[in-house]
């Protein structure tokens, strides 16, 4: 096509040259010269090669004014496979996609790749005829629809698009993508469609378009998409146009993890804060501060390979008792989002335990838990007070021949060992042993309770190995070349080993003793023996005390809440925040309330953390309100590694995939796509080295070697000389 | 002005005057009828001792050598070398391509050869010599005796004043004709563009080399014939035979110089083979210094 055909008119200059070259033949000089002859054998010899130098000179002087005419006729160049490629002011369809990931806030020198995609966006729908629809998406953790259906209001969309505010999250582009190119299929199918992404650039948004299987359609297993599919002949007839705004070489450090350690950590105790720091860009001292509460309580350095994360360690000593608010920063840089890491440090003043059953049976053990009696860690209670105990303020229960319960009774135990809680049992005469089938969670069914022989009841008691597949351990740390011995007078018979239950020790060679089961994130323990002096030795042996700390301690380290959650996430309310109760209100840091699914039967359920920042409750009783969650963005996309439009053309298999770097350089592609490519200033080019070309050709007869003549030397008198 | 005649018409005063010092001298012995400077072919009266002969009856006994008889007792006769005057024939070509002129203000080929020959005879004539003249065209147009008197050399000139280049040229057959009726030994200048049979004219120098000449050719051109350094395409006339073609000299000097330089170069290769003086003159040098540059030459080579 040409801009104005008009010019084409001037390619019949091209028969200039030609005509001048006839004219300019008949119009000769009559010169008298003596060497005709030696003239006759030069035209001779030089004809064929004058012939085809004039010739030449001819096609460079034709081409010449082709190529001017051509220029002046601008030239434009169109896809021709394009459906509507000769009607270029056709109407068309146009989805808008938005990457609102966090990483969009990175500053550049133009401003924030959020503001400069915002514009590009407003620009390109600017641009757009009146009859244009329109379209737009937000790319987050899952699509957002701003403008659903394509629109031919454009003045709408220009004010959806410039109240959009970026997310606190990561981006899926594919899904995105897939959402807008559904809402164009929806669509009159006559108009030309095009799809628009303006992003920064970074390649982990776009990982999910390479786990597209070949056939076209998305493998991903997530709900949402199940149903959004890009096909193949979306792919064909969508032209996808890509602003890659972000930096080319970014340069960003940032905290990428925290592990506190011990999980659970009780006061006085010291925390250890093992911090992983991340870094794009070139290699660089990062100096790395922890606070809590507010407080700076340590600072360090370190060097982090570009796109390689490194372990920090921090050390805190002295922790009060209570929940505090730590933070782990980096200097601030061009992406600030990612510069903090907030977590939770829960320090516990004791571990309380609740101690059930008759008085006598329990006596041993209270003492050994609470030696100084007057302690409120240890609270004894009878058997059918169980039911009304709240059981989570309780780090592990104790039945010491506690049995029968109530149903209600078993049915609490139950759901708190589910959630993490200890159950350890001692069994008793008080019971029947059939009243233990009641009970689902027991390792093993005791069956009946055997009297010992005194020749035979010293027993050494000895830890079973731990096996594959084993859920539940016990471990305990005894002095070396210690073998605990344990004199038993009677002890229980257990029935079959229920699932997931193990024998942990023996007393001697076969006689089970202890009986663990994971059930749920929790764990039962079974004795074999009671803890009165009645049944054996055991509780008023030196290990006695070690063994049930042990046992209160995998309670707790069971039921430890993390201490930061990840953007997003969806987890158990009671998994996450220390001793949830219904009627908590927990606050997001923004203010509004946070909310929770109840699952019934005491499961209540965070679908998903929708904000970065501390969390708080504040308890129905009243008090003040508490720290319980601290929720980070996942740093996945923290990792800033551009990527370049050839890969992207790749991974996304779109056939019109253009990518830019810059809003201009994207107009200008668009344009070119619409309507073509202007060769004008190519042919301009040809036209320049044609003359050029042309005027070093007609001039070389100047510059032509010496003949023979010119090597000849005379001298001044005439001689000739070599 | 009145138009100058003869010699005059060729040097002013002042060319002469620079002429005046300068003698062309014959590399070779000459025959002459005249006492001169130049050596005799025949032996003789003079001074200057050539060899012995032995002593034959009938020899005058006054060139007995008597110091030989009485150191050997055998009688040699004394020879002495003959002196002479050296005569000098003039070849002027005036066949049509000798008028030509790539610039206006440069005198023909033509005119250069007759400066040339009124310089060359002037000094001839200085040194006592005698010069003589043979004007050729198609065929021999003069034939002007030697004669060792600034008149002969003045008439020889107002004659060929008279010709005008024009026509063909058979310079071969005429130079044979020359070489014939040259009896003596003599110098032979021959002032040509020689554009003719090439072969024809080195065989026709070869005849002048038979019969003992010195010969010395200047092979006079215009410096466009030999770089065909014209400006514009043009239709080209032959000045002697008036065939004309068409021809760009841009496009072909290339080739042109090839040419040329070919056939210059056999001329001077077949003269160096024959002992023959070529020189190559091109008419934008002054003739009075060529003649001058030249003449000190010989006289260095001829030592």
């Amino acid at each position: 096509m040409f801009g104005s055909p008009m010019f084409l008119w001037a390619l019949l200059a091209a028969a200039i040259p030609l005509m001048l070259h006839m004219f300019q033949r008949r119009k000769t000089v009559l010169t008298p010269f003596p060497t005709i002859r030696f003239l006759k054998a030069a035209q001779k010899r030089s004809s064929s090669r004058v012939r085809f130098e004039n010739f030449l000179l001819w096609l460079l002087r034709t081409l010449l004014l082709v190529a001017l005419a051509i220029a002046f006729a601008q030239p434009i160049l169109r896809n021709l496979s394009d459906s509507n490629g000769w009607l270029s002011r056709s109407a068309r369809d146009i989805a808008i996609v938005l990457d609102a990931s966090y990483s969009m806030n990175y500053e550049m020198d133009r401003g924030k790749v959020w503001q400069i995609c915002k514009d590009a966006a407003v620009q390109t729908v600017q641009g757009l005829n009146p009859g244009d629809r329109v379209c737009v998406y937000a790319a987050g953790d899952q699509p957002i629809p701003v403008i659903e259906k394509p629109t031919t209001e454009h003045a709408t969309v220009v004010s959806a698009i410039q109240g959009l505010e970026c997310q606190q999250g990561t981006s899926r582009l594919e899904d995105t993508v897939a959402f807008a190119l559904h809402a164009l299929a929806q669509q009159d199918d006559k108009r030309a469609r095009e799809l628009f992404v303006f992003t920064d650039g970074q390649a982990l948004p776009w990982q999910g378009f390479r786990a597209l299987s070949e056939d076209g359609t998305s493998t991903n297993k997530t709900e949402s998409t199940a149903a959004v599919k890009i096909t193949r002949e979306m792919r064909d007839s969508v032209s996808l146009f890509s602003l890659l705004a972000g930096a080319v070489t970014p340069d960003n450090a940032y905290p990428a993890d925290v592990k506190v350690s011990p999980s659970l950590m009780l006061a006085g105790q010291s925390a250890r804060i093992q911090v992983r720091v991340g870094r794009s860009g070139p290699v660089k001292q990062i100096s790395v501060a922890l606070s809590v509460d507010g407080q700076e309580s340590g600072s360090r350095s370190l060097t982090v390979e570009p796109g390689t994360e490194k372990p920090l360690e921090f050390v805190l000593n002295n922790l009060e008792p209570g929940v505090h608010v730590a933070t782990v920063s980096t200097p601030q840089d061009s992406l600030s989002a990612d510069d903090s890491f907030q977590f939770l440090l829960r320090v516990r003043k004791q571990l309380p335990v609740l101690v059930a059953g008759p008085s006598d049976s329990t006596k041993y053990l209270r003492a050994a838990l609470a030696p100084g009696a007057a302690d409120d860690t240890v609270r004894q209670v009878s058997s059918s007070e169980i039911e009304s105990v709240d059981l989570r303020d309780y780090q592990a229960v104790f039945l010491c021949d506690a049995l029968p319960l109530s149903g209600q009774a078993i049915i609490r135990l139950e759901s708190y060992v589910n959630n993490g809680g200890v159950v350890a049992i001692f069994p008793g005469d008080a019971a029947d042993f059939s009243s233990y089938g009641e009970f689902q969670m027991l390792p093993a069914l005791p069956r009946k309770a055997t009297d010992i022989a005194v020749s035979d009841a010293a027993r050494a008691l000895k830890r079973l190995p731990m096996q594959p597949g084993q859920q539940v351990n016990f471990q305990m740390a005894l002095p070396p070349g210690t073998i605990p011995t344990v004199a038993l007078k009677r002890v229980v018979e257990f029935g079959e080993l229920a699932e997931q239950a193990a024998v942990l020790v023996t007393a001697g060679d076969d006689t089970p003793f202890l009986l663990g089961r994971a059930v749920g994130r929790g764990r039962v323990f079974l004795f074999g023996v009671a803890a009165t002096r009645e049944w054996s030795t055991f509780p008023l042996t030196a290990f006695f005390v070690p063994v049930v700390h042990q046992l209160i301690r995998q309670g707790a380290g069971a039921s430890v809440q993390p201490t930061h959650l990840v953007l997003g996430s969806s987890v158990p309310a009671n998994e996450s925040i220390p001793n949830f109760r219904e009627d908590d209100e927990i606050t997001t840091p923004s203010g509004a309330a946070l909310q929770i699914r109840d699952n019934g039967n005491h499961n209540f359920f965070i679908e998903s953390v929708p904000e970065i920042g501390v969390y708080t409750r504040t308890k129905a009783s009243g008090g003040a309100a508490e720290s319980v969650l601290a929720v980070n963005t996942d740093r996945f996309e923290s990792h800033l590694d551009p990527a370049s439009p050839e890969e992207l053309h790749e991974w996304t298999g779109f056939k019109k995939f253009f990518a830019v770097n810059d809003a201009e350089e994207l107009a200008r592609v668009v344009e070119e796509h619409r309507n073509g490519r202007s060769f004008t200033e190519v042919v301009l080019w040809l036209a320049l080295l044609l003359s050029l070309a042309e005027w070093w050709f007609s001039n070389r007869a100047l510059r032509s070697r010496k003949g023979a003549t010119e090597n000849l030397k005379v001298s001044l008198s005439g001689k000739v000389t070599e | 002005m009145e138009k100058k005649e003869g010699i005059a018409a060729y040097l002013n005063a002042a060319q002469m005057a620079k002429l005046n010092q300068l003698v062309l001298n014959s590399r070779y012995v000459v025959e002459g009828t005249l006492a001169g400077r130049h050596r005799s072919a025949q032996k003789g009266s003079s001074t200057e001792f050539a060899d012995h002969r032995a002593y034959m009856p009938g020899d005058d006994l006054k060139r007995i050598d008597w110091k030989v008889l009485g150191r050997t007792d055998k009688y040699y006769i004394r020879r002495y070398q003959n002196e002479t005057n050296l005569r000098v024939y003039l070849l002027m070509d005036r066949s049509g391509s000798m008028n030509y002129t790539s610039d206006p203000d440069r005198p023909t080929k033509f005119s250069y050869a007759s400066t040339l020959a009124a310089a060359l005879g002037y000094v001839v004539l200085k040194a006592r010599d005698s010069v003589g003249m043979y004007i050729y065209g198609e065929k021999m147009d003069a034939a002007l005796p030697c004669k060792n008197s600034f008149n002969g050399l003045n008439n020889s000139m107002k004659i060929l004043q008279g010709f005008k280049p024009e026509k063909g040229t058979n310079g071969a057959e005429v130079m044979h004709q020359i070489a014939e009726a040259i009896s003596r030994r003599a110098l032979v200048v021959i002032i040509s563009d020689l554009l003719d049979d090439q072969e024809a004219i080195i065989k026709a120098i070869a005849h002048f080399r038979k019969n003992m000449h010195d010969v010395i050719v200047f092979h006079i051109f215009d410096p466009a014939e030999l770089t065909l350094d014209l400006k514009r395409g043009a239709q080209f006339e032959d000045l002697e035979t008036g065939e004309k073609i068409i021809a760009d000299p841009r496009s072909m000097s290339k080739e042109y110089k090839d040419i040329m330089g070919k056939f210059l170069e056999r001329y001077r290769e077949t003269c160096a083979e024959m002992k023959v003086d070529y020189r190559l003159v091109t008419t934008d040098e002054p003739v009075d210094t060529f003649v001058r540059a030249y003449l000190e030459e010989r006289k260095r080579m001829s030592r």
